[in-house]
């Protein structure tokens, strides 16, 4: 089965993929499974009825946390003489609960066996699309009168799956079983309950006290119903917008993430299935793109990364102090420290990121006590790009990976092996620095002497940040300009030659505000031009580059929330037209996707494919395609906070109709902004 | 008894202050099992300031480890949310508490930290 077919539910970073019968049989092809904390809990999960798998006749993804699934006994060709339909239903809370309903449609009685197998490995989530042959640890089963444990121990580390049925049942190591008599018309049902535990030695689960909301059905209900009621509104002309939008809202309900040991509180995670975890990046990204909707996720988020900030030197995990963290983990690779996400501080851009939010999320809300509160945090973050990042000693920030083994060899975005290339296409040595990293470090330094003056109390560090910025700009301006291009170099190599390829990275700099203002339309026409616009979006690496492919992952896919920050820079330097093309286009993508835009999608021209062909292997949905329209729709409609107002200055792509977007939330209140496209005037004319 | 636990706790005490420590509050006890033995550690920390002793008595969070893991610890050779995860400590009450003391363990005795790039030497 094609991994688009699979379904998936999640609460939290506990989730479940499945075939389109519900059943789970998990191969390294189809890495399907219950899992919780970076482990799966179950890896099989089948259900016949006297022996015979089932077929699937539809499903339903009712809410991000539950689905149902319509079943038959027998092949295909034998649907129409099924004399039983059997229903799945499903839902992910504090545990996995299914519910089995089996009616008898014959005119006479049946005796069934029925039957769940079930078994795990208990992999580690890095280790699914691998063959696991040689586990460290001992798998067991245990079978008790009224339950079937599964189990792995390996020292003190014990994960367990518990099985129970709610109506009696015959457990054994592989499964449990039920013999039903059913007369005709009647229907049977048993809910099997699946508890995930991470056991410590004292008996204790790790766990205890997490959870984002109740578990029960009606809990989680309630809290999304909550979520939504208290987004803005968005209505549009054209439905597709705000059907876009409405999409999004309950899909960043469902990437929301409470971290382990941090009292419930909840950040966006990066993504579903393989990414339900806090990355500094991403989550910093997505409560960029979707601060004008949902803040309450920046201060979380801002007080989560702060309180695991980096304090001393690790060469394992490259901690160091005042570095945001990459990626945390919680399965058994990172417990036995087989991998460093305990968590791991691989990228640089994480760290001026987080001063970037801090600012940005105060100009929208007000919230100066939380400026306050993280006023060392920011300062130490600054530090670390003056002190541990410029590796060269040129005024730059640069990256090295010093876990050789499992560390990241690029720290961007970007983040795959080839990402980063001359245009001649071979690979420069390290260290590297990506140019992206370098605005986000000048944006960094001015906006936190905007706070260092308004709320820190420290007029002379606000004036030596400004003065390190402008020299910053300065230096980058000689430093990465491609002349002959007219663009920024993606990256330079430590003896100072440029990676002179043009690619989407130039979008980000001018959201930084790192651009000369007589390059920015320079800049303006590269983005929207025919080698990087791909009537979609801008694509990462431009047509014409030599590792330029339309599915290389950073070298040539549009992605969404790449476009969507291209689109804040262009509209920051006053290309409102430039930023209302590049968002029609990604929110025309979004149609095909039912709102739901995936990662990346490849960069053919759009005359040509006609409809945006979907990367491989993207993961979906995921945080930062998420927050894409959202940023779009801020950028369309111009919203800025402006001197505790907020500012709406509508720029909407020609024939896109009206927008309002009602009770947007900040220091002003709620307030509702709305705009209208001019006409399409050649359509007016056919 | 000059061990590097104690040396630890010791220092703490002196220290009386940890900036990392600024936005927390609240008890945290270390009990240090060894066969039948039981050692204890009590820090108060209000705001960063710090003061240990040796009491058993409840606490907001508590923290179970041989005395040779939490010895690691205090030395820079183990990890403590990886311990944690591990189950080699185990962690009962605020863990936010337990997450913002474990910053204050050095890192590893001979991290090299970020190198700077010469040319030619590589």
């Amino acid at each position: 089965m094609a991994p688009s077919h699979t379904v998936r539910i999640l609460d939290g970073n506990t989730f479940v993929v499945s075939e389109a019968t519900g059943d789970i049989e998990a191969t390294p092809t189809e890495p399907t499974g219950l899992f919780s904390i970076d482990t799966r809990f179950l890896s099989k999960w089948i259900l016949t009825v006297n022996g015979e798998r089932l077929n699937a006749l539809s499903y339903d993804d009712l809410q991000y946390y539950e689905s149902r699934f319509f079943l038959v006994p027998g092949l295909a060709t034998h649907y129409v003489d099924a004399k039983l339909s059997i229903i799945r239903e499903r839902a992910v809370g504090a545990s996995f609960r299914e519910t089995i309903t089996i009616l008898n449609h014959d005119e006479k009685a049946v005796d069934l066996e029925i039957r769940m197998d079930a078994g795990c490995d208990f992999a580690d989530l890095f280790e699914v699309k691998d063959e696991i042959l040689n586990k460290k640890g001992e798998i067991y089963s245990e079978v008790e009168p009224d339950k079937l444990r599964l189990g792995y121990r390996r020292g003190n580390f014990k994960r367990e799956t518990i099985i129970s049925s709610s109506t009696s049942a015959r457990y054994d190591p592989n499964g449990i079983a039920y013999t039903v008599h059913l007369e005709p018309n009647e229907q049977w049902d048993t809910a099997i309950d699946v508890q995930t535990v991470a056991l410590g030695p004292g008996g204790k689960d790790l766990r205890i006290g997490l959870s984002i909301h109740g578990h029960e059905r009606l809990a989680l209900q309630q809290d999304l119903d909550e979520w939504i009621a208290k987004a803005p509104k968005v209505n549009s002309e054209h439905g597709q917008v705000s059907a876009t939008y409405q999409r999004c809202v309950i899909d960043l309900a469902a990437l929301r993430f409470a971290p382990l040991s941090l009292g419930g509180q909840t950040l966006p995670a990066a993504g579903l299935p393989w990414f339900m975890t806090m990355f500094g990046r991403d989550s910093i990204l997505t409560c960029l793109q979707t601060l004008p909707f949902t803040p309450e996720l920046s201060a979380t988020t801002l007080r989560i990364l702060a309180a695991l900030q980096g304090a001393r030197f690790d060469d394992f995990r490259e901690e160091d102090p005042g570095r945001i963290l990459h990626e945390m983990r919680y399965g058994e690779s990172a417990a036995f420290e087989e991998q460093p996400h305990s968590p791991y501080y691989g990228s640089v851009d994480a760290t001026p990121l987080f001063v970037v939010l801090l600012d940005e999320y105060e100009k929208w809300s007000g919230d100066v006590a939380l400026v306050k509160e993280l006023e060392q945090e920011c300062r130490k973050a600054l530090r670390w790009v003056d002190e541990h990042a410029d590796l060269v000693g040129n005024g730059y920030i640069w990256y090295e990976r010093r876990n050789t083994d499992k560390g990241l060899e690029n720290q961007c975005w970007k983040d795959s092996w080839d990402s980063i290339s001359y245009a001649d296409g071979t690979l420069p040595p390290f260290p590297r620095a990506t140019c992206e990293v370098q605005g986000y470090a000048y944006d960094a330094k001015m906006r936190a002497a905007r706070l260092a003056r308004e709320f820190w109390d420290d007029p002379a560090y606000a004036e030596q940040l400004e003065r390190e910025a402008a020299e910053l700009k300065e230096r980058f301006n000689r430093d990465w300009w491609v002349a002959d291009g007219g663009y920024y170099a993606l990256g330079l190599d430590p003896d100072g030659r440029q990676c002179d390829v043009l690619s989407s990275n130039i979008g980000h700099l001018l959201w930084s505000g790192i651009v000369h203002e007589d390059r920015a339309e320079q800049i303006a026409q590269h983005l929207v031009g025919p080698r990087l616009f791909s009537g979609w979006g801008v694509r990462t690496l431009a047509e014409g580059e030599v590792r330029y492919n339309p599915i290389g992952y950073h070298n040539g896919t549009v992605w969404p929330f790449d476009t969507s920050f291209c689109a804040w820079g262009l509209r920051r330097y006053g290309f409102a037209e430039e930023a209302a093309t590049i968002a029609n286009g990604i929110l025309d993508a979004a149609r095909y996707f039912d709102g739901r835009l995936p990662e990346a999608f490849g960069g053919y021209p759009r005359e040509q494919t006609k409809f945006p062909v979907e990367y491989p292997t993207a993961c979906s949905p995921q945080a930062w395609s998420t927050g894409a329209p959202l940023l779009l729709l801020r950028t369309m409609l111009g919203l800025e906070p402006h001197e505790g107002h907020l500012a709406v200055e509508p720029r909407l792509p020609v024939g896109m109709g009206r927008i309002e977007v009602l009770d947007i939330p900040g220091r002003w209140g709620r307030v509702d902004a709305f705009a209208r496209s001019r006409l399409d005037l050649d359509r007016l004319a056919d | 008894m000059a061990d590097a636990t104690t040396r630890f706790f010791k220092d703490l005490d002196r220290r009386g202050y940890d900036p990392l420590l600024a936005k927390s509050s609240g008890t945290l006890r270390i009990d240090l099992h060894e066969g039948p033995q039981t050692t204890h550690w009590l820090v108060r920390i209000d705001r960063g300031e710090i003061q240990v002793s040796q009491q058993d008595m409840e606490a907001d969070a508590v923290i179970g480890a041989t005395p040779a893991l939490f010895e690691g610890l205090v030395t820079g050779r183990e990890n403590g949310l990886a311990a944690l995860l591990r189950g080699d400590m185990t962690l009962t009450g605020d863990a936010r508490l337990v997450v913002q003391m474990e910053r204050i363990f050095p890192g590893p005795q001979h991290a090299q930290g970020p190198r700077r790039y010469q040319k030619g030497v590589r």
